[in-house]
C-alpha cells in the first residue's frame, strides 16, 4: 500500500472521506466544491478589494455587472484566472460557458479551474497524468486483492481438507469399529487419548465439527464457486454518480491509448456499462453472477455460519483438534492420499489393508480403547 | 525530427499558413493526424499550445502535446467535467477497491489466525 501514499498531494483534493451515503448523491458536485475550496485556500493572496473580478483585473477592463466570468474568478483569487487563462484562454472559456445551461456552468468552471491548477502543477502530464497515478494505483489494488484473495482460497481448501479428513476419520470409526454411536465417540475420544495424552471432553455429539463449520458439500463449494472478481461487474454495481455523465468518463478512458498512443495497459473499457481490462486479465478469468459485494456478502455468511457452528460446537471444535493430531500420527505413518481412498471407498477389507500399514502399536494401543476386529 | 517540408503539418494546415522549418507544431501534429490539433486548438487555442511548448523542456514536448490533446478530446466529449469526470470515476475505483482491500485482508487474518491458533494447539496439546 505505500504506492498509495504518492498520491497524497493528489488525493487531499479528493472527497476520499465522504461518507459512503453520499457517493451516491451529487458526488461530483460535492467533489469539486472540496476542490475549489483547496485551491481557494492554497491560491489566497493578499490583494485589495474592489469591484472588479480577477478575470476583468488580469484583462484591465471594466467588470461589468453582467461579466460571466466574475461569479467564479473573486478577485482574492487571481491566480486561478491566471491559471486558467494560460492554459485556456478568455475566449475559449466564454465559448464553453455559453454553450452550457446555467446550471452546468458553475460545474464546468470547476471543472476548468481545476484541469488549469494541475496543468500549473504538472505542465507537461496535466491531468493525464493524474489519471495515468489513478489506473496504476487501481491496478496495484487488483493484483493484490488477487493475491489476497487467492491467499484466502488456499485457507479455505486446507480448511476443507481438514473437514475431509475428519470425515473420513469418523467413517473409519464407522466401518473399522462398528460400534454404536455413544461408543464411538468414546472410541475416537480414547484414540486421541492415546496420540495425545490429553483429556478428552466428552461430548457425545456424533459429528465432530472442525473449527469451521462442517457446511455442507454445496456450501463449502460456495465460496470458491463464487470466488470472482469482475471488473465489469464492479463497474455496474451502481457506483456510477448520478449526475455525472459517466459514458463519456469511461469513453474517454477508452480512447487514451488512441488519442496519445502511449501504451496503456489500464484501458477502461466501457463495454457492457463499464469494466477495467487488464491486460494480462485476470479481472474476467472467474466469473459468477455475484460481483464484488457477493463476495463479501458470501464471505460474511461463511463467517456467521462459522461463528453459530463454532458457538454451538464448541466442544467438538476441541476434539476437532485431538482428532487432527490423531490424523497426524497415521499421516505420519502412510500417504493421506492411500487413506483417502479407502476411506471413500467405505470397503472394510480395503480398510483393514490400510490398517495394516498403519503399524501395529497404534493399533494395538487402540485396541485397548476399542474393540478391533482383526489387525492382520 | 522532420517537419515535412513536403508536407505542410497538421497545424499549419488547419490554420492555412506556410509550414516552415522551424515551426514548433509540426514534430507533434503530423498531417495524418488533422483532428488532433483542431481539437486542441478548439479548446486552447494555438497560442495557448505554443506558449506552453515553449515553457516546457524539448524532450517532453510530446508528452505534453499528448496531455493537451487527450484534455482537448475529452472535453469536447463531455463540456461539463471533461477529463475531470474520469478522475472522479477512477478516484471513487480506488476507493471502494482499497474498501475491499482492507475487507479482504481482515478476512485473511482471521483465517490465518484460526489457522495457526489450531496448529498451536495441536503442538501444544501432543504428549510431550
Amino acid at each position: 500500500m505505500g504506492n498509495w501514499r504518492g498520491m497524497e498531494c493528489f488525493l487531499v483534493l479528493f472527497p476520499s472521506n465522504e461518507p459512503r451515503k453520499h457517493i451516491h448523491k451529487g458526488s461530483l458536485e460535492r467533489f469539486l466544491d472540496l476542490l475549489l475550496i483547496a485551491l481557494v485556500v492554497l491560491m489566497t493572496l493578499k490583494g485589495g478589494t474592489s469591484g472588479a473580478c480577477a478575470a476583468c483585473k488580469y484583462q484591465r477592463r471594466r467588470c461589468a455587472a453582467d461579466c460571466p466570468l466574475a461569479p467564479y474568478f473573486p478577485a482574492e483569487q487571481p491566480k486561478l484566472f491566471q491559471n486558467v487563462h494560460r492554459l485556456f484562454g478568455v475566449r475559449s472559456i466564454v465559448k464553453i460557458l455559453e454553450r452550457l445551461d446555467e446550471i452546468q456552468r458553475p460545474e464546468a468552471m470547476k471543472s476548468i479551474i481545476f484541469q488549469s491548477y494541475v496543468r500549473d502543477r504538472s505542465p507537461v502530464h496535466g491531468c493525464l497524468g493524474v489519471t495515468q497515478q489513478l489506473q496504476y494505483m487501481i491496478w496495484l489494488a487488483e493484483e493484490e486483492l488477487k493475491a489476497v484473495n487467492s491467499q484466502l482460497q488456499l485457507y479455505r481448501s486446507q480448511n476443507d481438507g481438514q473437514n475431509q479428513q475428519n470425515h473420513n476419520q469418523i467413517m473409519i470409526n464407522d466401518l473399522g469399529v462398528g460400534v454404536d454411536n455413544k461408543q464411538q465417540q468414546d472410541d475416537v475420544t480414547s484414540q486421541l487419548d492415546l496420540g495425545m495424552g490429553l483429556n478428552v471432553n466428552n461430548n457425545q455429539s456424533n459429528v465432530v465439527a472442525p473449527f469451521f463449520s462442517p457446511l455442507p458439500v454445496s456450501e463449502t463449494q460456495q465460496p470458491q464457486m463464487s470466488y470472482t472478481y469482475s471488473c465489469s461487474e464492479v463497474n455496474n454495481n451502481g457506483y456510477s454518480p448520478p449526475a455525472y455523465n459517466t459514458d463519456s468518463g469511461k469513453e474517454i478512458m477508452t480512447n487514451n491509448n488512441n488519442v496519445w498512443g502511449v501504451h496503456n495497459r489500464f484501458m477502461y473499457n466501457d463495454n457492457n456499462g463499464g469494466g477495467f481490462n487488464n491486460q494480462n486479465e485476470s479481472c474476467h478469468e472467474m466469473k459468477s453472477d455475484s460481483g464484488v459485494m457477493g463476495i463479501q456478502s458470501q464471505l460474511v455468511n461463511l463467517q456467521m455460519a462459522s461463528n453459530h457452528q463454532q458457538q454451538e460446537e464448541e466442544d467438538d471444535a476441541h476434539e476437532y483438534d485431538e482428532i487432527h493430531q490423531f490424523l497426524e500420527i497415521i499421516d505420519d505413518r502412510q500417504s493421506f492420499a492411500d487413506s483417502k481412498e479407502a476411506y471413500a471407498s467405505s470397503s472394510g477389507e480395503t480398510l483393514k489393508e490400510q490398517i495394516d500399514e498403519i503399524g501395529e502399536n497404534e493399533l494395538r494401543s487402540a485396541a485397548t480403547c476399542f474393540s478391533l476386529t482383526s489387525v492382520n | 525530427m522532420s517537419n515535412y517540408t513536403n508536407s505542410p503539418c497538421a497545424a499549419c494546415k488547419f490554420l492555412r499558413r506556410k509550414c516552415t522549418s522551424d515551426c514548433v507544431f509540426a514534430p507533434y501534429f503530423p498531417p495524418e493526424e488533422p483532428t488532433k490539433f483542431a481539437n486542441v486548438h478548439r479548446i486552447f487555442g494555438a497560442s495557448n499550445v505554443s506558449k506552453i511548448l515553449q515553457e516546457v523542456a524539448p524532450h517532453q514536448r510530446e508528452d505534453a502535446v499528448n496531455s493537451l490533446a487527450y484534455e482537448a478530446e475529452a472535453r469536447l466529449k463531455d463540456p461539463v467535467y471533461g477529463c475531470v469526470g474520469a478522475i472522479s470515476v477512477l478516484q471513487r475505483q480506488v476507493l471502494r477497491l482499497q474498501r475491499e482491500l482492507e475487507e479482504t485482508n481482515a478476512d485473511l487474518m482471521r483465517y490465518a489466525s484460526c489457522l495457526g491458533g489450531e496448529t498451536t494447539s495441536a503442538y501444544g496439546g501432543r504428549r510431550g
